[in-house]
């Protein structure tokens, strides 16, 4: 028993409380079979997907995070890149990232295929990682620590753009992560870079 | 008071269109609430150029400080002042004419209307000078000038009483008996709308009260991830006030342009309900590389819940072009699968507009939407260009577009004017609408090669080191930058037609029919009324052993090609996440 | 009961779901109540709940 046609500008008298049609029935439950599968895909990537931002997240202060990356910096440094320090942990290490107006410190070098407790935090304002090209993006809070299980899963010679605005120079906010092969070799060394007017500050 | 009595009071006029009663008073808040949306536009568009012509490499027309104090002045025109003005004439609208009511105290109207004006001037000012270069999202730890927030405040307040007074209006109708049985199923989206915007203003109100206190040194400190959460709860959710307030007007323009019905008030008012109870929650979409949240709050938020809202869009996604295609039918439309189609009245703006909302916002908007807010997913999209991609396709391509269309038959009903220029009209929803794709398409794929969004060198010729974009990224961003100029060409278009409308344009005081008027779209000069058997048609149309497909073959293609679109996209983007580092 | 089914009362008549539905107030509420527990109040929850970090 179909209601009287009508449009959407009109008043409904009555009773308009029917069951559907068979198309409508049809469609809303394709629909919400297609819902229940974008619904499960989340905690089975979760279960058997490799990417996930779950991380172990903690609270901290600026400053002693800040404090803390240095520390790393000094402990696991094996050279510099215009003024920043190239650091490489051991795999299996906490590895400490800071975004600070306008750099990423420090650069970092990593190896393929091994799996490193990646922590992130800002000194000052909101930043966003986001490692080009691979397209891994995360927020990256000050007074929160990020701390994410990463494993490189190939060798190359990544940049941290920072996506999140965090002031007038926010656009020359770069870092570097190398990230070397089961023999120790990086792919192409930055020889294309040119030396810029950002840098530690 | 009977609505017959109400056509000889003084206060009210009866459209001779539609035989509604408009209240004189709310037709005057329409109006001003309208005009002040398209100033806002103006400023919006301007806006958009300048800076689509800056992230064209290319051209890089504004220098680093400019880009971003636009970048903030583009945000807050758009996303707040026009849109938010706008909703408040649909809401008038809504409440009053569509119901044949009295707006419920109609002075604080004007209260109200003050508000949200002096809120968004001393914003406006704030951006302008200077003194607000957070743009539009303004994160704390960064900080404004206090008036910047109280400026937000006072607008938001003001919303927030005209919202009220919307529900007044609609108490007052029903208690009045302006109207038999339920409210007209437009006004039901526009009630889902008011209610997600209560849901928007009072987290507004959480957020930006403390944060003005700490920009003026009261509180020593707000916490960035509480902003973030309470931020995008209004964010977030004054586009689902939008989604809703869209909706309702394809129901509107269906209905004017083309005769469309209603199949089935029960399906298309679960809809809006879906929306109300779930579809806020997912502001989560932009919380989800966040480090303030777990893995279960992320999913239960983002999927606005098992995905209840999403399954509320496609609803409407069937139930809008089926209704056309039916009301189509019906007045004898019947050759073919898509004969509704090819015939319908495509130089008609208000349709061109509506279906350019509904294919573009579903396709591209809706489709991209939630795969980006799928919780893993966002890890390749967060803050890169896809997001602006994405909203661009949801919020002007479907709810800007919608409300143009709507601007169409509000200039002859409401202003009673005609629309001046009309070729132009005919042309604006394809050129505003085509350069919009332009901009989106470029955006997208430039942010799946890793460009950022709010950054105003991908050159980083100012950073140590280099980035070297895939050279495929200078093509999108050109991209952007060409499609942005064809479409501001097209907003400018409807911002010259609207105002040459309304302050110079030809006053319309009858509807002559069966004959074609330039400047009164055909739905008021042809309107699509249905025979009087049209009851009898429907039950053969519905009956068993009619076409395999039912009575609406065409939009069931077209929703399964949206469909098969849907599930591609969506599994593209896991095989995409799945290339990445382990992260975990 | 009725000579037509037109002579009942309304109340009688109206289904409970599209009584539902037409409630503009409980809709308002309990759009209200679903966002603010399950999004504003958990992820407030959530925030405040993290732990201290040591720093390892």
């Amino acid at each position: 028993m179909l209601t009287k046609v009508h449009t959407g500008l009109e008043a409904v008298p009555g009773i308009w409380w029917q069951p559907a049609h068979k198309t409508e029935k049809v469609w809303v439950a394709v629909a919400f079979a297609w819902c229940m599968v974008l619904f499960a895909m989340m905690p089975l990537w979760h279960w058997k997907g490799g990417q996930n931002p779950s991380g172990v997240r903690t609270r901290v202060d600026p400053k002693a995070y800040f404090a803390r990356t240095v520390k790393f910096a000094q402990q696991y440094k094996v050279g510099d890149d215009r003024g920043i320090p190239i650091v490489q942990p051991p795999p299996g290490a906490d590895v400490y990232l800071v975004g600070l107006t306008y750099q990423w410190y420090p650069i970092l070098k990593l190896e393929q295929g091994k799996e490193y407790m990646l922590h992130m935090s800002s000194l000052d304002v909101n930043h966003g990682f986001s490692l080009y090209p691979l397209n891994v993006n995360f927020a990256v809070v000050p007074t929160f620590d990020y701390a994410l299980r990463v494993t490189p899963t190939a060798a190359g010679d990544f940049r941290i753009i920072c996506n999140e605005f965090c002031g007038i120079g926010h656009h020359t906010m770069v870092g570097r992560v190398i990230v070397v092969d089961s023999a120790g070799r990086s792919v192409a060394d930055n020889t294309g870079a040119r030396v810029g007017y950002g840098g530690a500050r | 008071m009977t609505a017959a009595a109400m056509g000889a009071v003084p206060g009210f006029r009866t459209c001779p269109a539609t035989g509604h009663k408009i209240d004189r008073q709310a037709e005057l808040l329409i109006k001003v609430n309208a005009v002040v949306a398209v100033v806002a536009l103006l400023v919006g568009a301007t806006a958009a150029l300048l800076l689509a012509l800056t992230r064209w490499q290319a051209v890089h027309l504004l220098p680093a400080v400019w880009y971003y104090r636009i970048l903030g002045v583009h945000g807050m025109n758009m996303l707040i002042f026009f849109i938010i003005f706008f909703e408040m004439a649909v809401l008038w609208f809504a409440g009053t004419v569509l119901l044949d009511a009295r707006p419920a105290a109609p002075k604080y109207g004007w209260f109200n209307f003050g508000l949200m004006l002096v809120g968004s001037l001393i914003v406006e000012a704030m951006q302008w000078s200077g003194r607000a270069d957070v743009l539009y999202t303004s994160y704390p730890p960064l900080k404004a000038h206090p008036a910047f927030y109280l400026g937000i405040i006072l607008f938001a307040v003001g919303a927030l009483g005209v919202v009220g007074q919307f529900f007044a209006t609609l108490t007052i109708a029903k208690r009045e008996k302006t109207y038999a049985g339920s409210m007209p199923l437009v006004v039901y989206g526009a009630v889902a709308a008011a209610i997600i915007a209560v849901i928007t203003l009072l987290h507004g109100a959480a957020v930006y009260i403390p944060t003005l206190l700490w920009s003026l040194g009261i509180i020593p400190t707000i916490n960035p991830q509480i902003y973030r959460l309470l931020w995008w709860a209004l964010g977030h959710s004054a586009q689902q006030i939008n989604v809703a307030a869209m909706v309702a007007i394809w129901y509107m323009l269906g209905a004017l342009t083309v005769g469309a019905v209603v199949l089935n008030e029960k399906v298309s008012r679960w809809a809006f309900v879906l929306y109300i109870l779930f579809i806020s929650m997912a502001s989560a979409h932009h919380l989800l590389v966040d480090p303030g949240f777990g893995p279960e709050w992320k999913i239960v938020n983002t999927s606005y819940f098992m995905y209840m809202a999403v399954l509320a869009s496609m609803v409407h996604g069937f139930t809008v072009p089926a209704g056309m295609e039916l009301g189509m039918r019906l007045r004898g439309f019947t050759d073919g699968m898509f004969g509704w189609l090819r015939r319908a009245p495509w130089g008609d703006p208000g349709f061109s507009s509506l279906v350019l909302s509904v294919v573009v916002f579903g396709f591209f908007g809706g489709i991209t939407g939630v795969t980006l807010g799928t919780e893993q997913i966002n890890i390749i999209a967060h803050n890169t260009l896809r997001i602006p991609g994405h909203f661009h396709a949801t919020v002007v391509s479907g709810t800007a577009v919608a409300f143009m269309g709507a601007t169409y038959y509000l200039l002859p009903l409401v202003f009673r004017r005609k629309v001046a220029f009309w070729k132009l009209a005919q042309w604006q929803p394809y050129l505003f609408a085509g350069g919009m794709l332009l901009v989106e398409t470029g955006m997208t794929f430039a942010g799946s090669f890793g460009v950022p969004r709010r950054h105003w060198d991908i050159s980083f010729s100012q950073a140590p080191f280099d980035v070297p974009f895939n050279p495929a990224v200078d093509l999108f961003l050109a991209m952007v930058g060409i499609g942005a100029i064809i479409a501001v060409i097209g907003a400018y278009s409807f911002i010259l037609i609207a105002v040459k409308s309304v302050f110079f344009g030809e006053p319309v005081t009858s509807f002559p029919r069966g004959v074609v008027v330039a400047g009164i779209p055909q739905g008021l000069t042809h309107p699509p009324v249905h025979a009087a058997n049209v009851n009898e048609i429907n039950e053969k149309l519905h009956a068993p052993g009619g076409s395999k497909l039912g009575p609406t073959p065409g939009t069931v293609v077209l929703v399964t090609a949206f469909f098969l679109a849907f599930v591609l996209y969506y599994f593209t983007n896991w095989k995409l996440l799945s290339f990445l580092w382990k992260i975990g | 009961m009725y000579p037509s089914p037109d002579d009942a009362p309304k109340s009688e008549r109206i289904p409970l779901g599209q009584r539902l539905f037409d409630n503009v107030y409980l809709l308002l509420a309990l759009g209200l109540l679903v966002m603010l527990v399950v999004f504003t109040g958990w992820g407030m929850w959530e925030i405040l709940s993290i732990p201290q970090g040591t720093l390892p």
